[in-house]
């Protein structure tokens, strides 16, 4: 319904206008102001057309604790202040693969170079 | 290099210049000072740092003088020391033999500028990190630069507890304690944190056994020393300094976020740890256990994390409208990555 194009386009073409025309006319104690603008029009690009991970990330912690809660994420947090998976190998193992998870998809939107610079290759391009 | 006009306001910046004139003319014994040049250098999100060129007239710096005024920016951090105690640490570190721009006089009265600061000689070089670390033509003085700044480190470390002149520096606590700041910030924040808890559980969990304080600089790193061509000119921002365990400063500088472009090399991204700890042990006479530097490199990844967050706070919580330190925020995250990387190392391969 809504007309085009797309925001996230026009998101990127207006940090192509920015980055190759605006930038060279901009002298050089504003050009890290010019690359922070872009920086920030790329984590909105990317959030806009990225899967719904912080709904799958509930839907896991739902499932780590066998039930629905009101803040799993809250939760997780407190029970990881407390320790209380570590009597468990299979909990704590459960437990690292959805911080694993959480960071990789934040990463993936907000610094996927940042991803690929850590050698994660793979999970650094979904998206770009 | 835009600003021209001194901090204060309730005067003109012609009045703030004759009142600073007065000032550097009267602590140096001088006759009379006359203000040339001002201009606020770059950087400076939590201190403001003005460039000034003067003309003194008699006294103990008789004759054009290249300074540098050091005070406070509109918002600050938390943990920060105000200008006259860093003015105070600076000259310690002087006096101990680190290579530190030379403190010259500290003002606490407000009626000069509106709020404290201090002078100190202006040092040629540049901080900027990512020329340090990528410029090809510092590429062969890289090792010896990373030796200089564990020299440098070791030096400062000889300032210990009790000293009368810094009795303003609170006594050091250890990290349980700071672990607790952290989860009390955290508590705080209205988004959960779960790999932040979790290396702070791990912390909590492998706590080392506390040697007795030093000086620490608490953010000794690339981006906070000078470097004219490839010579170390100074070790810049002293204004996080306290007491506290050795190791710290060695964790920091060594923290994956301080590497500016160069994750390879771990020392603060300009050589790899065995050069850096070189310079360390031969200048302290101690040897580095890695085992207690990984824990301070956690904590300096957790450290860095929750200076991320307070910077986005500003604009979240402050309503500072600057997009660098809104965004510094997300910044978090890859400090989390680094913590999944130094405390779950399977997962890497796992998930990479």
């Amino acid at each position: 319904m809504r007309d085009l194009p797309q925001s996230r386009d026009l998101m990127t073409l207006a940090r192509e206008l920015l980055l190759d025309e605006l930038l060279p006319l901009l002298p050089p104690e504003r050009e890290r102001d010019a690359h922070l603008i872009a920086t920030a029009m790329s984590i909105a690009a990317r959030e806009a057309r990225a899967d719904d991970w912080p709904g799958e990330i509930v839907g896991l912690l739902n499932g780590f604790y066998d039930e629905m809660t009101g803040d799993p994420l809250g939760r997780f947090a407190a029970d990881l202040r407390n320790g209380a998976f570590e009597t468990s190998p299979s909990r704590t193992a459960a437990a690292r693969a959805i911080l694993w998870r959480m960071t990789i998809e934040k990463l993936r939107e907000g610094n996927p170079q940042f991803l690929a610079a850590n050698g994660f290759t793979g999970a650094g391009v979904k998206g770009e | 290099m835009a600003a021209t006009a001194l901090p204060r306001s309730d005067a003109g910046p012609v009045d703030r210049q004759r009142a600073l004139a007065r000032f550097l003319a009267e602590a140096s014994g001088a006759g009379e000072a006359e203000i040339g040049r001002i201009a606020l250098l770059a950087g400076g999100a939590i201190q403001q740092n003005w460039a000034i060129d003067v003309q003194i007239d008699g006294g103990r710096l008789a004759g054009p003088q290249r300074l540098v005024l050091r005070c406070d920016a509109p918002t600050g951090v938390p943990s920060s020391l105000g200008r006259v105690e860093e003015f105070a640490v600076l000259r310690a570190a002087f006096a101990a033999g680190a290579t530190v721009p030379e403190p010259l006089f500290a003002c606490a009265d407000p009626a000069v500028l509106g709020k404290p600061f201090f002078v100190m000689r202006r040092v040629a070089g540049s901080a900027l990190g990512r020329p340090i670390t990528l410029d090809p033509a510092l590429e062969p003085a890289r090792p010896a630069l990373a030796a200089r700044l564990g020299q440098e480190l070791a030096r400062l470390q000889t300032i210990r507890p009790p000293r009368a002149d810094l009795d303003f520096l609170p006594a050091d606590n250890g990290p349980q304690a700071r672990i607790a700041e952290f989860r009390a910030y955290l508590d705080r924040h209205p988004n959960p944190r779960p790999v932040l808890e979790w290396a702070l559980r791990w912390s909590e969990t492998h706590l080392p056994e506390r040697p007795p304080p030093v000086l620490c600089h608490r953010d000794f790193r690339t981006g906070n020393y000078l470097l004219d061509g490839a010579k170390l000119t100074a070790i810049l921002d002293w204004e996080f300094a306290g007491w506290g365990d050795p190791d710290e400063d060695i964790g920091w500088f060594c923290c994956k976020g301080w590497r500016f472009g160069r994750l390879d090399r771990e020392a603060g991204g300009i050589a790899d740890r065995a050069a850096f700890y070189r310079g360390y042990e031969s200048e302290s006479g101690r040897r580095l256990d890695p085992e207690r530097v990984k824990f301070w490199e956690v904590y300096a990844n957790i450290r860095w994390a929750i200076i991320a967050m307070q910077q986005s706070d500003r604009f979240l919580l402050g309503g500072a409208r600057s997009l660098s330190t809104a965004i510094t925020g997300r910044r978090a995250t890859e400090c989390e990555l680094e913590l999944l990387m130094l405390l779950d190392p399977g997962g890497v391969a796992a998930y990479a």
